[in-house]
C-alpha cells in the first residue's frame, strides 16, 4: 500500500539541465553538463520552492547518459544542501536500467524518484505495472509519472489506482497530461493516499484548486515565485488571487509547454540573463521553439518584470539618442547604422490569417525616407499604398493586390490597426525613443492572404509580426551565427508540392 | 450477396448548384454525366463528394432520376447517407422508386453509436427494402471505421451486396477481403491508393477523381485484370498529385474546380464550404491546373520569352541602376545560369553600399507591388531573413499563382541557402553583412513545374552568381 508523505506537496521545478555554456553550442567540445550553470540556476529557484527535480522531462533526461544524469543529481544535492527535498527523475526505458539507477540514487541521498512510464516500446499496462513493481522494491519512494505526450502510453485510471495502492513505497503520481477529468478520477480513487501532483502547467491552478497536492513544472524555472503564490493563495482559500496570477502567465506557460519546453525555458532563462546553452539536438534553436515564440515569451517576460531594463545608446550618425529597454545578452549596447535596417515578422496560426511583414526602419533622408516620399508622389495612390502614422513617419505596402471589399477592410483597418499597436507599444517599451521619432521612418510590407477571415487574427498577428519585426531590425537578427546553424535544417513551407 | 454489375470505375458524382441561389442545376448535372459516361460503369448520386449532407430528401431523389435517365442503362447508385435510420430507410425507399440499381450507405455518423447500434442500424435498412445495399466506411468525415467484425456479419444478409472503402487503410481494406471478399464485393473509395488495391483484390472503384479522369481509371483498371502491373503503376503515377489533392486539400470542392477549369462548371459548394480559400486555398487551385495540363485536359499557354543577355551590368535597368553607377559605387555584380530546359535558371546579382543608388532601390522595390513582378525577402523560412539583406526580384511578370509559387517557394530558399553557404564559406566580407544590399534578378521558365529540379537550379545558378559578385 502507498502512503503519503509530509514533505512531497507544493511547488517543484523540473529543473533544465545545462550544456555547453553561455553560449550554447550544441555538438561541439562543449557540449558537457554545464555545473556552474546548473549551480546557478538551481541558486535562483531555491528561495521560491518546495523542492526540486533534477533529471526530468524539462531536464533532458532521454539525452543525457547514466553517468552524466548521476552527477547532475550530485550536483543538485549538493547546491541544495537539505534545505528542500530533492525528487531525481531516474525513469529509463527497461525495468533493468531504471532500477539500477533508482539504487544508485536512493544511495546518492534523494528524497523520491520521479519514474515516468516506460516508453517507445509500449509496453501493455500489466508490463508497465510489474515495471513499477520492479522499482518499489528499490525501497526509495517513488512517484507515477503519467506524461502521454511523450511516452505515449496514458495511464488508465484503474492502473494509475492499482499501483499507487498496491506498491508500498509509491508516494504520488504526478500528471501531466492535462486531462482533468483523468485526474478528477484519481482524485476520487487515491486523494489522501498518496499524493498527486499536476505537471501540466496550462491548468495549475485549477488542478491545485480541485485538489492537486502540488505542482512539478517545466516553468517553474523561470517563475517559481509566481507558482509559490499560486501555490500559496491556494491553500489560504483565496481562489481569486490564484486564478489572476494563472491567468497572468497563461500565455508564459502555453508557449512553454506546447512551444519545445526545453527550448523555450532555457531561451527564457537566458533573456534572464542565466548563462544557460541550448536544448541537445535534435531539440534545436529556432525549431519548435519559434522565432515567434521568442518575441512572444520575451514580452511575457518583459511583463512580469523578469527582464531587467538596460540603456542602450542608438547612432544615428549626426545625433545619438539613449534609451532604457529591457535588452536581453543579445542586445548590443550601442546600436548604429539607422541608414536601412531590415526586419522581418512572422505570426500565426491559423494559415489563412497568418501574417508576414518586411519591415524597413531608416532614417529619414536615408533611403527609405526618400522611398516614402517618392512612392505617395508617384504611385502610392494607385498601388493602395498608405502613410498609417507621422512619429515614425510609417508607409503601409500591401503585398499582394486586393482586389475585394473584404481584404480591403482586412487590411486597411485590421493589418493597419495592427501594425500601428506595435508602434504605439514599442514607443512605450523604449524600442522606438522619443527621441528617434522624427528621424527615423518606416515601410511595412503586410500580407494579408486573400481568403483571411477573421479580423482580429488578423490585427493580432500583424501586431506580433511589426512587433518582432521591429526589434529583430534593430538589433539585427537572425544573426548570421543562427542563419549558419538552421541553414540545413530551414523548412520554407513553399519549397514543396503540395 | 455479390451481383455481377458491380465492378469496375463509378464516379462519386459532385452535385451541380447554381451560384447565389444555390439550387441544384440540373442541365450542368447533365452534361457532367455525358461527359464521363463513356469511361465508367456506372454512376453515384448524392455521395460525399455530391455534398449530400446538404442536400434535401426531394433534391437526392431527383439526381437519381436524372441520374437514370442519363445513364443509358448502366447502374446507378444513389449516397442514403443519413445519421438516423428511419432517414437513411426514407431516402433508401425514394431511391428505389427513382430506379436506383443500388444504396450507398455511410456508417451513422455524429452521436456515434455502438456497434451493436451500427449494425442495427444496416440491419434494419436491408431487411426494411428490396434494394442492394453498399456499405460505406470513410472514417475522415465519420471520426469512425465500420468495424471489420460488423461488416462479417453485415455480409450475411442477402442484399448487401459491397463495401465502398474510402478509408485509404490498407490494412482494414485486406482485412475485410480477407474475411467478407467471398461473399460481398470490396470497392476501394480513396483515389491515392486505387492500384495496391486493386492488386491487392478489389473489384472496382468509387472515386471522386472519376469524373476529372476516368479514362485513367479504366484503363488502371483494365491493367491491372491483364496483369500488367508497370503500366499500372505509371498511369497511377500520373494522377497522384491531382488525387491526393482531392483526398486531402478539398474533396468535391477541388474537383469542382477541377472540372471548371476543363470547361464543366459546376458551380459553387454549397456553405458553409468555400470555392476556394477554405479547405482548397487558392495555392493549391494552382496546383490544379498544371496538373490538368499535365495530363492534356486542358491545354497548355505556351509563353515567349529570353534570359536576359547582354552586358551583365546593362540588366540592372528596373533598379534605375547603370553601368556607370555601378563604376562610380564600387558595386558588386555576378551572374550565374543553370538547368536545362523547363528548369534552366538564370541569376543576375548585384551587391552595393546600403549608402548608394541600390540601397534606395532596395528600399523603393518594397514600395511597388502590384506590377507582377514584386521583389520579396529572401529568406530560409519565416521569420530566418539572409544577410545582408536581399531582394529576389522576378524577371518575368508572374501571369498566375503557380508562376509564382515556384518564385517564393523552391527559388526563394535555394538563393537563400546559396547566400548562407557563401557567409559560412567566409566569402561574403564581414562589412558588407550589415553594410550592403543585395538584389537577385532570376529568371525562371514560365512553364517550370518540378520545385525539386528548379531549387537544384536556382541553388547552382545563385552559387556561381554569388563566387563571382564576390570574386
Amino acid at each position: 500500500m502507498g502512503y503519503k508523505t509530509d514533505w512531497f506537496k507544493g511547488i517543484f521545478p523540473a529543473l533544465v539541465t545545462p550544456f555547453g555554456g553561455a553560449q550554447g553550442k550544441p555538438f561541439t567540445a562543449d557540449d558537457k553538463l554545464d555545473e556552474a550553470a546548473y549551480r546557478e540556476l538551481i541558486r535562483f529557484v531555491l528561495p521560491h520552492v518546495n523542492g526540486v527535480v533534477p533529471c526530468g522531462t524539462t531536464g533532458e533526461f532521454s539525452y543525457m547518459t547514466l553517468e552524466e544524469r548521476k552527477r547532475a543529481v550530485e550536483i543538485c544535492l549538493d547546491e541544495v544542501d537539505g534545505r528542500v527535498p530533492v525528487v531525481a527523475g531516474t525513469g529509463c526505458q527497461s525495468t533493468r536500467e531504471t532500477v539500477a539507477l533508482t539504487e544508485w540514487s536512493r544511495d546518492a541521498g534523494v528524497s523520491g524518484a520521479l519514474v515516468v512510464a516506460p516508453y517507445f516500446l509500449k509496453p501493455t499496462f500489466n508490463e508497465v505495472y510489474d515495471h513499477f513493481r520492479a522499482v518499489d522494491k528499490v525501497g526509495l519512494p517513488f512517484i507515477l509519472y503519467n506524461i502521454p505526450q511523450c511516452s505515449g502510453t496514458h495511464f488508465k485510471w484503474w492502473t494509475a489506482e492499482g499501483m499507487a495502492l498496491d506498491l508500498d513505497n509509491a508516494i504520488g503520481i504526478k500528471d501531466s497530461s492535462g486531462d482533468m477529468p483523468f485526474m478528477e478520477a484519481m482524485f476520487e480513487k487515491v486523494k489522501g493516499k498518496v499524493s498527486i501532483f499536476v505537471g501540466h502547467d496550462e491548468v495549475v491552478q485549477a488542478a491545485l484548486a480541485a485538489g492537486a497536492d502540488g505542482a512539478i513544472l517545466a516553468s517553474a524555472n523561470l517563475i517559481p515565485d509566481v507558482w509559490q503564490r499560486v501555490y500559496r493563495a491556494t491553500l489560504e482559500g483565496d481562489l481569486a488571487t490564484a486564478q489572476e496570477w494563472q491567468q497572468k502567465v497563461q500565455k508564459l506557460v502555453r508557449i512553454v509547454v506546447r512551444c519545445s519546453s526545453t527550448q523555450a525555458v532555457k531561451e527564457g532563462l537566458r533573456m534572464m540573463g542565466l548563462p544557460i546553452g541550448d536544448s541537445r539536438h535534435p531539440v534545436m534553436p529556432g525549431g519548435g521553439f519559434r522565432r515567434e515564440d521568442y518575441g512572444e515569451l520575451r514580452l511575457q517576460l518583459e511583463g512580469l518584470g523578469k527582464i531587467a531594463p538596460a540603456n542602450v545608446l542608438y547612432d544615428l550618425g549626426d545625433k545619438q539618442v539613449e534609451t532604457q529597454i529591457a535588452a536581453t545578452p543579445q542586445t548590443g549596447r550601442t546600436i548604429s547604422g539607422f541608414t536601412m535596417k531590415v526586419g522581418e515578422g512572422f505570426a500565426g496560426p491559423p494559415f489563412q490569417e497568418l501574417a508576414h511583414v518586411d519591415l524597413l526602419l531608416g532614417l529619414k533622408d536615408g533611403p527609405v525616407g526618400r522611398a516614402i516620399e517618392r512612392s505617395m508622389e508617384g504611385w502610392g495612390e494607385e498601388r493602395g499604398l498608405r502613410i498609417i502614422n507621422e512619429r515614425p513617419r510609417t508607409l503601409l505596402v500591401p503585398t499582394i493586390t486586393i482586389h475585394t471589399a473584404k481584404q480591403r477592410r482586412l487590411f486597411y483597418e485590421h493589418a493597419a490597426e495592427g501594425v500601428n499597436l506595435a508602434i504605439r507599444l514599442s514607443i512605450e517599451d523604449g524600442f522606438l525613443p522619443e527621441g528617434i521619432l522624427d528621424d527615423v521612418v518606416l515601410i511595412a510590407n503586410v500580407f494579408v492572404h486573400p481568403a483571411a477571415s477573421i479580423a482580429k487574427r488578423v490585427e493580432f498577428n500583424n501586431y506580433k509580426a511589426t512587433r518582432h519585426a521591429i526589434r529583430k531590425a534593430l538589433e539585427g537578427r537572425p544573426t548570421v551565427e543562427e542563419l549558419i546553424n538552421e541553414k540545413a535544417a530551414a523548412r520554407h513551407p513553399f519549397r514543396y508540392a503540395p | 450477396m455479390k451481383v455481377p454489375w458491380f465492378e469496375g470505375v463509378f464516379p462519386a458524382l459532385v452535385t451541380p448548384f447554381v451560384k447565389k441561389t444555390e439550387e441544384v442545376d440540373e442541365q450542368a448535372y447533365r452534361r457532367l454525366i455525358r461527359s464521363c459516361l463513356p469511361d465508367v460503369n456506372g454512376l453515384v448520386t448524392s455521395g460525399t463528394t455530391g455534398e449530400f449532407p446538404y442536400l434535401t430528401r426531394e433534391e437526392q431523389r431527383r439526381l437519381v432520376v436524372i441520374g437514370v435517365e442519363e445513364a443509358g442503362g448502366k447502374p446507378v447508385i444513389a449516397g442514403c447517407g443519413a445519421s438516423s435510420t428511419q432517414e437513411a430507410l426514407t431516402l433508401v425507399r425514394d431511391a428505389q422508386e427513382a430506379g436506383a440499381a443500388a444504396a450507398l450507405i455511410v456508417t451513422p455518423y455524429f452521436l456515434h453509436p455502438s456497434d451493436k447500434g451500427v449494425y442495427q442500424h444496416f440491419y434494419d435498412i436491408a431487411t426494411g427494402v428490396d434494394l442492394p445495399i453498399i456499405l460505406y466506411n470513410i472514417p475522415q468525415v465519420m471520426d469512425a471505421y465500420l468495424p471489420r467484425t460488423v461488416v462479417e456479419d453485415l455480409a450475411d444478409l442477402p442484399n448487401v451486396i459491397g463495401l465502398k472503402d474510402s478509408s485509404g487503410n490498407l490494412t482494414y481494406t485486406m482485412e475485410l477481403l480477407e474475411f467478407v471478399s467471398d461473399r460481398i464485393n470490396i470497392f476501394i473509395g480513396h483515389d491515392e491508393v486505387v492500384l495496391p488495391a486493386l492488386a491487392g483484390g478489389v473489384s472496382g472503384m468509387i472515386l471522386a477523381s472519376a469524373q476529372v479522369y476516368p479514362d485513367v481509371w479504366q484503363e488502371v483498371f483494365r491493367l491491372v485484370a491483364e496483369g500488367q502491373v508497370e503500366e499500372a503503376r505509371a498511369l497511377q503515377r500520373s494522377v497522384q498529385k491531382l488525387s491526393r489533392i482531392f483526398c486531402r486539400y478539398g474533396g468535391g470542392v477541388a474537383v469542382k474546380a477541377a472540372l471548371k477549369m476543363m470547361g464543366l462548371d459546376m458551380g459553387p459548394p454549397r456553405k458553409p464550404l468555400k470555392p476556394v480559400g477554405g479547405a482548397l486555398i487558392h495555392e493549391t487551385r494552382a496546383e490544379i491546373r498544371l496538373e490538368l495540363e499535365k495530363l492534356a485536359k486542358i491545354p497548355v499557354e505556351e509563353a515567349a520569352f529570353e534570359y536576359p543577355n547582354g552586358p551583365l551590368a546593362e540588366r540592372f535597368d528596373d533598379l534605375e541602376i547603370t553601368p556607370e553607377i555601378i563604376a562610380s559605387h564600387d558595386m558588386r555584380i555576378g551572374s550565374g545560369t543553370a538547368g536545362e530546359g523547363l528548369n534552366k535558371v538564370q541569376i543576375d546579382l548585384i551587391a552595393g553600399g546600403k549608402q548608394t543608388p541600390l540601397g534606395d532601390a532596395y528600399a523603393l522595390q518594397l514600395t511597388y507591388p502590384l506590377h507582377g513582378r514584386e521583389a520579396l525577402t529572401t529568406i530560409l523560412e519565416p521569420a530566418l531573413t539572409v544577410r545582408p539583406s536581399t531582394l529576389l526580384l522576378p524577371a518575368l511578370p508572374q501571369k498566375n499563382l503557380r508562376q509564382a509559387n515556384m518564385i517564393y517557394g523552391p527559388t526563394q530558399l535555394a538563393l537563400a541557402r546559396a547566400i548562407v553557404d557563401a557567409l559560412e564559406e567566409g566569402h561574403i566580407p564581414p562589412t558588407a553583412v550589415d553594410g550592403e544590399v543585395m538584389v537577385a534578378l532570376a529568371t525562371v521558365h514560365p512553364r517550370a513545374l518540378d520545385r525539386h529540379a528548379l531549387y537544384q537550379s536556382v541553388h547552382a545558378a545563385a552559387t556561381l552568381a554569388l563566387a563571382q559578385t564576390f570574386a
